[in-house]
């Protein structure tokens, strides 16, 4: 009589779980977050970090192709290449191209090395690529001498590319000169110290 | 000294926004309808339309924009969306670095710049359901009122 009983029990738990699962999963799709963010690759081929904290919680995203809601809710889940590209379609379209870097160096002084004097063009052809290009030409040195010799030859070392630049045929939108002196190593050295890594250009184009 | 900039205007002058700041950021794509509002005052996007600090950037209901700013951080706006720059400060040498905005509505394709490579926390959009940090990265949002 009990085992019998028992099996009726079973088999109604059964057609109840038959029931609500679907339902159940229904109401999931129902509530699908409309507010998200989704993690994707870098352009240069790395992936990061998301970190969504709200209402709900704090949800870490690392993997490419996850989503989780902006409420921080519920845990990262995958979502379809092509559902992210159906959502996001317009804003990825209007991405512009990424913004490159030149690092151009010199032989002493505010004379530049042969190899990065040939870049000059690359860098005029590299904005003549871009909409409304936009340049930062900042200047920096070693660390032999004093902050106040390093900051003017930095800038005239700027000046110096951004001067080559133009008399090459640059067209671009703006153009800005900085100098950093020996404050932004590009190899770490003690004070006073010859580096020619060091005595460089940077060219940002955007 | 560290601090000046000085500004070479090539082919036009930027437009002056805020007195005495230097843009942060320029527009490069648009489709459709597209608009920049700083201090208050609302001008048609095209390329070119310079970026402050505190700038406002909305698009229609069929408009888009892509915008690239000073750090190298790349975003573009799908349709109906409004987005809000509200601290932007890219000083290496003296370690201000910062990078704080809104996404109040609509979606965003954004590419990590230099700000959060030399400061990871320095960079956070807010929406209204969530705050996201961001480490280095390419991600999407959408924000649906």
């Amino acid at each position: 009589m009990r085992i019998v009983n028992a099996g009726a029990a079973t088999r109604n738990i059964s057609i109840v779980r038959f029931l609500l699962v679907p339902l159940f999963l229904l109401i999931l799709a129902g509530c699908a977050p409309k507010s998200y963010v989704v993690l994707l690759q870098s352009p240069d081929g790395t992936t990061g970090q998301v970190v969504v904290s709200g209402s709900g919680g704090t949800q870490t995203l690392a993997t490419a192709g996850q989503r989780a809601p902006l409420d921080g809710s519920t845990p990262a889940s995958p979502m379809k290449t092509e559902d992210i590209m159906a959502e996001f379609a317009q804003a990825i379209a209007a991405r512009p191209k990424i913004p490159t870097q030149f690092l151009l160096y010199f032989t002493g002084g505010v004379t530049l090395t042969k190899e990065s004097a040939a870049l000059i063009p690359a860098i005029i052809a590299e904005a003549a690529s871009r909409p409304a290009a936009d340049l930062s030409v900042i200047g920096h040195t070693d660390t032999l001498k004093s902050d106040e010799y390093n900051d003017q030859l930095a800038l005239q070392r700027a000046k110096k590319v951004a001067e080559s630049l133009s008399a090459k045929g640059l067209k671009a939108l703006t153009m800005t000169i900085e100098w950093h002196g020996k404050r932004n190593l590009l190899v770490q050295t003690p004070d006073n110290t010859f580096e020619p890594k060091n005595r460089r250009v940077e060219v940002s184009v955007r | 000294m560290r601090g000046l900039i000085l500004m070479v205007a090539l082919l036009l002058a930027p437009c002056v926004g805020a007195a005495g700041e230097e843009p942060i950021g320029y527009v490069k794509t648009i489709t459709g309808d597209a608009s920049v509002t700083t201090d208050d005052k609302k001008v048609v996007a095209a390329v070119g339309t310079p970026l402050y600090q505190g700038s406002l950037m909305e698009t229609g209901k069929k408009g888009s924009m892509g915008v690239t700013f000073k750090d190298g951080t790349v975003m573009s706006f799908g349709a109906d969306t409004v987005f809000k720059v509200d601290e932007f400060l890219y000083a290496p040498t003296q370690g201000k670095l910062k990078f704080a905005s809104k996404l109040a509505k609509g979606s965003l394709n954004y590419v990590s710049g230099v700000i959060e490579k030399l400061k990871p926390d320095a960079v956070v959009v807010a929406t209204p359901k969530g705050n996201i940090g961001v480490r280095g990265t390419q991600f999407l949002v959408v924000v649906e009122e």
